[in-house]
């Protein structure tokens, strides 16, 4: 085992050294004194500044500043840009007018684009006349994202136009949610309660008790995905943390096939570890046993925390390659929860067959143990695809193929 | 003729093999004893059962004649069945 962590170690970090980054980003910020977007814009800008050691902003005021409007008409001009108004951000040759909805967004993307593709200070060519209009046309962010978003846009009967990005994202919870549902580590708890609840002659409280486990185990897993969404959000923007995640997923997604091909002939349980084993036993016998229902409810509402907590370690490859692909395409905080609901109920709907099937037959149904292969086998496939994305491709991950 | 199976409560793999071992428990005869990895514990380590579980243990004269170790399908079950019964 040591030799191959030194193998993945020493054969993959060099990888990291490739994703190349641009020196200094200027993003040009038009605005009027006194208009709401554009402080709202301002507040943005101060927050994304920490986030991109390379970003200078330059702030122009043009209600009051006749200097600094004429500025803006003579690049606007250049530009080719119609529409009046602020605020106005350029980043290369690239017009962001107004700031709204998916507005912050945009000009993340705008400043993680030219941190990788050619980037020219356009406005201070174009203000000292030096600028060329021709030249920089192939590069420029904004004819990308146009040609990009009617790429991304699919008429389907019934449905109209579909967004193929976010269609991309709801398949990788979905997939990805699924497969991470299969991993092993907490089944062995839920059999045993299902079969505790099942011996209890309150059906009531069988149901209650076996959803509160569940739902508690959704709500919790959940915390966990958007806490780590929030990080990833913060550390997906500086480039080398982002490939130290890159690392992590290759290594655990090597880690992953390493234990299929390793278990490739067994089959079966492995044995929990008798320590924990009794102890989780114990709890789940004194909790369903007690005469409170209250008590009762608390008890496993306890157990359900604790034992997500501790198993997570188990299985935290897969929440948190997704979790990286939600910040890197910047989804809002509705969409960051919509995503992980998605995941969660994937991630859950093996366990929810188990429970249901045992509360309607009184008969507990297990998983056999070949699909926790295939889990381990995917989510590898998985975990490495993406690393190796997140390295060389991450536009890709943000479902911006070109 | 002994075949003993041991399994627990908490392995999908076990109550995946139950029809298998009842299977086998319908087609041919012999003294079929069940354990329970936690509550026949000390039955159970006497048997040194190893780290996967089910285990189908088959016995003559109080002579292990071999073992089964994890998720077995009916045929690999009778096809040991059969062997130790040569």
């Amino acid at each position: 085992m040591k030799k191959f962590l030194l193998f993945l170690f020493i054969f993959l970090f060099p990888l990291m050294a490739f994703a190349k980054e641009n020196d200094k980003i200027t993003l040009y910020f038009f605005h009027g004194d006194g208009c709401p977007h554009c402080a709202d814009e301002k507040k943005f800008l101060n927050k994304i500044k920490k986030d991109y050691s390379n970003l200078r902003i330059i702030k122009y005021e043009v209600w009051y500043n006749d200097k600094n409007a004429e500025m803006l008409e003579k690049v606007k001009k250049e530009l080719d840009v119609k529409g009046a108004g602020v605020p106005v951000t350029i980043i290369a040759d690239s017009v962001i007018l107004g700031y709204g909805n998916g507005t912050g967004e945009k000009i993340r993307r705008a400043v993680e684009y030219y941190q990788k593709e050619e980037y020219r200070d356009v406005v201070s060519e174009i203000l000292s006349g030096t600028y060329k209009k021709d030249e920089f046309k192939e590069s420029s962010f904004s004819k990308k994202e146009e040609k990009s978003d009617r790429e991304m846009t699919m008429k389907l009967p019934l449905f109209g136009n579909v967004n193929l990005k976010k269609v991309s994202l709801v398949t990788a919870a979905v997939v990805i949610g699924f497969i991470d549902g299969f991993n092993p580590c907490a089944m062995w708890i839920l059999l045993f309660l299902i079969s505790i609840l099942i011996g209890m002659k309150n059906r009531k409280r069988m149901w209650i008790l076996g959803l509160a486990f569940l739902l508690t185990s959704a709500f919790v897993y959940m915390l966990i995905m958007l806490s780590w969404v929030q990080v990833a959000v913060k550390i997906t923007t500086i480039i080398w943390l982002r490939n130290f995640i890159a690392f992590i997923a290759l290594l655990g997604g090597m880690f992953n096939l390493y234990q299929f091909v390793k278990t490739k002939d067994d089959s079966g349980c492995q044995i929990v570890d008798e320590k924990k084993r009794k102890k989780v036993f114990k709890k789940i016998r004194k909790f369903t046993g007690e005469k409170s229902f209250f008590l009762a409810l608390l008890g496993v509402i306890g157990l359900a925390v604790s034992v997500n907590l501790v198993e997570l370690a188990c299985s935290a490859g897969l929440p948190l390659v997704f979790t990286e692909l939600l910040a890197l395409n910047y989804v809002n905080s509705a969409s960051k929860i919509f995503y992980t609901l998605i995941y969660i109920f994937f991630f859950l709907i093996d366990d929810l067959v188990i429970f249901f099937l045992a509360m309607f037959t009184m008969k507990v149904t297990g998983i056999s143990s070949k699909y926790n292969k295939y889990s381990h086998f995917l989510g590898g496939i998985i975990m490495v695809l993406i690393g190796i994305l997140l390295l060389f491709k991450p536009e890709w991950l943000m479902f911006q193929f070109r | 003729m002994k075949v003993i199976k041991i399994s627990a409560i908490w392995c999908g793999a076990c109550l995946i093999t139950n029809k298998v071992w009842k299977q086998l428990k319908d087609k041919y005869s012999f003294d079929a004893i069940e354990l329970d990895y936690d509550m026949d514990e000390d039955e159970v380590q006497k048997y040194s059962p190893g780290e996967i579980l089910p285990v189908f243990l088959f016995y003559s004269d109080n002579r292990e004649l071999g073992r089964l170790v994890g998720e077995v399908s009916f045929d690999e079950l009778e096809k040991k069945y059969l062997e130790v019964n040569e």
